[in-house]
């Protein structure tokens, strides 16, 4: 296999990587939601998984961010082999993993400012965090935050109150609290109209960067939203890496070819595998062929 | 022909449904005419001896209730033997007095036994509905156990309780609170486990994504959550067992109960009014006050 080779080219590159998968696959049911033989993805990377429905991408995510512990392979996030050995492990991880989730995943009944506060919850710890009398700077974090997402008049409104928008970019607030190194974002646009969309790509990718060391691998469905999210895209594909290109490479033909991928799961030709690979940038980038 | 063949089964079916309708219906009738007829065979559907006199003395006596005695009763009440002689005098007033007051402290003493019996019920229930609540996740064995239990404690009448506990722990509050303590568990353990079951996993899945803790998913995620649902379960089951309690007197477990049964037993029906009257006063305010918080919880 040369993809052991690729990656360890690319960590030479650009140190370890945030990301990385050898040989996964996992099974419910008899049906293979995701067989991906090598991944990899760098500190600073911004990534974009796309693929229809069903593709695995979702269950790409939550594997990554430890919801999903089936499987067999290699998984490693930044540097913690998943499933981690224990629980304590397991959210030492998900401090630095932000997620942002298909849906709006926040708590209903509490405050905007409440729900982005919830972000801090991986360093602060004891009483505080029980009785949710947050320390004087986190919570002027917190209103800053929503300030940054443009809800700065929104702290005190519960959640279940806000527009779906609102909500999300609520969500995105909570995760700029939380300041981790990885961003996870789950279709973080859907149910949201394309002028919310825009707003909740351009944080997202803000969030992230080679600037700030932050990765960002999030699934979409709009190819519309790729310039903003993403310099690479990777394609798949009844949960196979069907290419892996950097944004400029990505043109509407692969999409079709993606979006319209015959019903039954065939391996890929690993011809073609290499050839959607560029060399040059693409492989200094720190991509890794699909074997 | 094929067309027609095609349609019968759906048509059929429709038919089946109404006549099954139709046979439920007549089976109903059936039912409610055995009953009548049953009872009226065996001379059991009388009205008593004067239904018609007895109804409006009845009425009349319950248009007055007693407690306006305190103003318009007879300060001087003469109570005269057959020949004449004065037995004894009676100030009507003051005996109304000295029932009101008597009054107070048994709707005191309900209030009481509703509210500790009320929140005893609580505790007993939620364990229970922890183990019942389908996305918690407890062993099957519990939870079937569990379910029975509750199913069980809810099926049984808190004056069955009453009557069981007061041969137990003695007469008074004390078998009122555990009556209605073990009465209302069930419905406490069903209310709690629904609000339970519609919690919002993938907010918690969320918090427990931060990395918190399994006690800070529980403080931020789960308890703001159930917590206004739970207070509103209690205020429902509290103001129920309210009126519950009004009653468990009866069979000596405390509070107003006594005075009905009093009143009833020497068909003093002024006084049961006035007894009714409290009664309503306090389930009506509860109530009220209970809406009005339940409605802020929203």
């Amino acid at each position: 296999m040369n993809s052991s080779v690729a990656i360890a080219a690319a960590a030479g590159n650009h140190g370890s990587p945030v990301i990385e998968l050898r040989g996964v696959r996992c099974t419910a049911g008899g049906r293979t939601l995701l067989a991906i033989d090598s991944l990899a993805i760098t500190a600073g990377e911004r990534v974009a998984i796309v693929g229809h429905n069903g593709a695995g991408k979702s269950t790409l995510l939550k594997l990554l961010s430890g919801f999903v512990t089936r499987g067999d392979g290699v998984v490693s996030v930044l540097g913690q082999r998943l499933p981690p050995p224990s629980a304590t492990d397991l959210r030492t991880l998900r401090r630095d993993v932000g997620q942002v989730m298909q849906g709006l995943h926040l708590v209903a009944r509490l405050s905007a400012l409440d729900n982005v506060l919830v972000g801090c919850l991986g360093r602060v710890g004891g009483w505080r965090s029980w009785t949710r009398c947050f320390a004087a700077d986190e919570v002027a974090a917190a209103r800053q935050a929503l300030h940054a997402v443009g809800l700065g008049d929104r702290c005190a409104t519960r959640a279940d109150r806000l527009s779906g928008g609102e909500r999300q970019k609520v969500a995105i607030a909570r995760l700029l609290l939380q300041r981790p190194r990885l961003i996870l974002a789950d279709e973080p646009t859907a149910a949201l109209d394309p002028a919310a969309a825009g707003e909740v790509c351009a944080l997202l990718a803000n969030a992230a960067g080679a600037d700030a060391g932050v990765t960002l691998l999030s699934v979409v469905h709009s190819p519309a939203l790729l310039p903003q999210l993403c310099e690479r895209v990777i394609g798949l594909a009844h949960g196979r890496i069907a290419f892996d290109l950097p944004l400029a490479a990505v043109g509407d033909d692969e999409l079709a070819r993606l979006y319209h991928a015959p019903a039954l799961p065939r391996p890929l030709p690993a011809a073609d595998a290499t050839a959607a690979v560029p060399t040059g940038a693409a492989a200094a980038a720190g991509m890794a062929p699909g074997s | 022909m094929s067309r027609v063949a095609d349609m019968a089964p759906t048509v059929g079916r429709a038919d089946g449904g109404r006549l099954g309708f139709l046979a439920l219906g007549l089976g109903y009738l059936l039912l409610i005419a055995v009953c009548l007829w049953s009872l009226a065979a065996s001379g059991d559907l009388s009205g008593g001896r004067n239904p018609l006199a007895n109804l409006q003395k009845t009425f009349a006596e319950f248009a007055s209730p007693s407690f306006l005695d305190l103003w318009f009763g007879n300060p001087r009440l003469e109570y005269r033997s057959d020949d004449g002689s004065l037995l004894r005098v009676e100030d009507r007033r003051s005996v109304e007095a000295a029932f009101l007051g008597e009054l107070a402290q048994a709707s005191w003493t309900t209030f009481r036994i509703a509210t500790l019996g009320s929140l005893l019920g609580a505790l007993l229930g939620l364990p229970l509905a922890l183990l019942t609540a389908r996305n918690l996740g407890a062993p099957r064995a519990a939870a079937w156990l569990a379910k029975a239990v509750l199913d069980g404690m809810r099926s049984i009448h808190t004056l069955v309780f009453g009557l069981v506990l007061v041969g137990i722990v003695g007469l008074g509050p004390s078998a009122g609170i555990l009556a209605i303590a073990l009465h209302s568990s069930g419905t406490y353990g069903k209310l709690f486990a629904e609000s339970i079951e519609s919690l919002d996993m993938a907010a918690i899945d969320a918090v427990c994504g931060v990395g918190a803790s399994p006690l800070q998913v529980f403080f931020n995620a789960v308890w703001p959550s159930v917590l206004p649902q739970f207070v509103s379960s209690h205020l429902y089951v509290w103001e129920f067992n309210i009126r519950d309690s009004t009653i468990l007197g009866i069979v000596g477990a405390g509070g107003l109960g006594l005075l009905i049964s009093e009143a009833t037993a020497l068909f003093q029906w002024g006084r049961l009014s006035t007894i009714l009257l409290v009664v309503v006063l306090l389930v009506a305010s509860f109530d009220a006050l209970s809406r009005r918080i339940r409605q802020e919880l929203q």
